[in-house]
């Protein structure tokens, strides 16, 4: 199962997904951007649910990793 | 190591194809293209963007923050403004971009002129076939009542040295041969040397009743006073043609302007170009081309079918004049049955009309103005836009219009019975004296106007301007 790491990794490219669609429907149909632009937000409020959802499954967040930057142990 | 997308690498090889394309193969619309489906380029980004993703998750890598970085979302937000403008641009102009070419003789060379002897043969018959065969310049070709063919002219050779275009001059002659009921010019400037490029300037009388079949590589063809057909194909060509008493059959790839004036027989027109000018047509017109400029028809006598890349208009009969561009159609004196589809933005204007009219556009404003009687049946409707409907007075008719989302106006009053459609809509309906034509209106997305009136308010269509008066000579065109 992803997590919600791979949740908010995915989120920009979902998002670059959708607003490349929205613009073939601008383009290609009777249905302007202005018009469908909301579909933006609805998904980027969909994506933060699940990784809210994802965030709760997977227990209590865990303090991010930084790389040692001398190297050693 | 720093983690690698495979996005850059692939954007930087797209940009090189398309450039690539557009300089050995100009036919092919790659730009006109990429202004269409540059959307497409977004969800294909952001697609590969997670293909990433998933193979970093299953190899175990660890993931970005963020699946699309700030410097990426910079890309795609001038990628949009980009792709936009070239959508927009690419609809007014198909070939705004020019071809890049670096260094050779177009930079360097040096121009030498050379006249070609005058040469003359005796036809065969009245009417010959006259055949030119592909070559680069222009070509003046006139009718007369003489039997011989004459040509004379002269050669333009673009060469980087004075003996690379003495040799190229010899070897480039002109020829004139008779096969039969044919003849046959031929300017020879493949056999060239290849240092060298040859533009030639014709200047061709022909016996009036010939037919002409010329094949072009770039340059205008301007003819003249010929009874037999016309048969042009060019790679890039500025066709002229001014009382021509046969069919006429043009296939330009490329081409500024195609004007006739005076034909006799059928006009047929293929290919790609900007202007067209069609005038005292009394044969059909056909064209199945893709036009970016303004394309005008006046006088033509068995109408026309315009096939284009995302319209087409047919009239039966025009004794006015239509005139289109790539957003908007206008017409004013014509006889239908006419139909217009466009399934882009189209503006269009009918006015002054008889029989039934069909026009259906996506988006644009329609305005249509019978002005005179009796009414036939009309159905119009758009997407997005107005639709403004005149109807001349004590005109008989049964009218339904529809604005799913928008509000009519009616000068009918309570005559008209006008009722709610859903929740933004209105429906009219109304009917005028007994037996009239079916009058159907729709607008999706916009407003509706009824008007009546027995003198018609001018039409709002931009003044046509004249013609302008073509060169008694054609342009040379050196390279």
């Amino acid at each position: 199962m992803y997590g919600a790491s791979f949740i908010q990794a995915a989120r920009g490219p979902i998002m670059l997904i959708t607003l490349g669609i929205l613009l073939a429907i601008h383009q290609n149909t009777a249905w302007g951007f202005e018009q469908t632009f909301p579909v933006l937000i609805i998904v980027f409020g969909l994506l933060k649910l699940l990784e809210r959802g994802a965030d709760k499954s997977a227990g209590p967040m865990q303090p991010p990793q930084f790389p040692n930057p001398g190297g050693q142990a | 190591m720093r983690r690698g997308s495979i996005i850059g690498p692939v954007v930087l090889i797209a940009i090189g194809v398309a450039f690539l394309v557009r300089n050995l193969w100009p036919d092919i619309p790659v730009l006109d293209f990429l202004g269409r489906n540059w959307p497409y380029i977004l969800i294909g980004w952001g697609a590969l963007r997670l293909v990433e993703l998933f193979a970093w998750t299953s190899s175990g890598k660890p993931l970005p923050v963020s699946g699309v970085s700030g410097g990426e979302w910079t890309l795609v937000v001038i990628l949009c403004l980009f792709g936009s403008g070239l959508h927009q641009f690419s609809r007014r102009n198909s070939s705004w971009l020019p071809r890049i070419n670096i260094g050779g003789l177009d930079v360097m060379g040096e121009s030498f002129e050379y006249p070609y002897a005058p040469k003359s043969v005796k036809a065969a018959s009245k009417t010959p076939r006259i055949v030119i065969e592909s070559f680069r310049g222009d070509a003046q070709i006139t009718g007369t009542d003489s039997d011989e063919v004459k040509v004379s002219g002269l050669k333009t050779l673009r060469a980087m040295e004075s003996k690379d275009a003495e040799k190229s001059e010899k070897d480039s002659i002109l020829e004139v041969i008779t096969q039969g009921d044919q003849i046959i010019i031929r300017c020879n400037q493949d056999r060239a040397d290849s240092r060298t490029r040859i533009t030639s300037k014709l200047d061709i009388s022909i016996p009036r009743g010939a037919s002409i079949d010329a094949r072009g590589r770039y340059g205008d063809f301007d003819i003249r006073d010929i009874n037999g057909q016309v048969d042009i194909y060019s790679e890039n060509a500025g066709v002229r043609l001014d009382n021509i008493g046969g069919n006429v059959k043009l296939d330009l790839r490329k081409s500024d302007i195609i004007r006739a004036i005076g034909v006799k027989g059928d006009v047929e027109l293929k290919g790609r170009g900007d202007d067209v000018e069609l005038e005292n047509i009394s044969g059909t017109v056909t064209v199945s081309a893709a036009y970016s400029g303004t394309t005008q028809f006046r006088n033509l006598a068995k109408g026309i079918r315009y096939t284009g890349v995302s319209s087409d208009f047919q009239f039966e009969k025009i004794p006015g004049e239509v005139r289109s561009t790539i957003s908007n159609l206008s017409a004013s004196n014509v006889v239908g049955p006419i139909r217009v589809n466009s399934t882009k933005a189209k503006d269009v204007q009918i006015s002054d009309f008889t029989q039934g009219v069909e026009i259906s556009v996506d988006r644009g404003d329609i305005e249509v103005r019978p002005g005179r009687l009796p009414l036939a049946r009309i159905n119009v409707s758009t997407m997005h836009g107005d639709v403004d409907f005149s109807v001349p007075g004590q005109a008989k008719f049964d009218l339904k219009a529809t604005a799913s989302r928008g509000e009519i106006s009616n000068d009918y009053g309570d005559a008209f019975r006008i009722e709610s459609s859903g929740s933004r809509g209105q429906i009219l309906t109304g009917v005028v004296g007994t037996g009239g034509p079916s009058i159907v209106l729709n607008s999706n997305r916009g407003g509706i106007t009824v008007r009546k009136g027995d003198v018609l308010a001018p039409l709002s269509v931009p003044a046509v301007p004249a013609p302008p008066v073509p060169p008694s000579k054609p342009l040379v065109r050196v390279e």
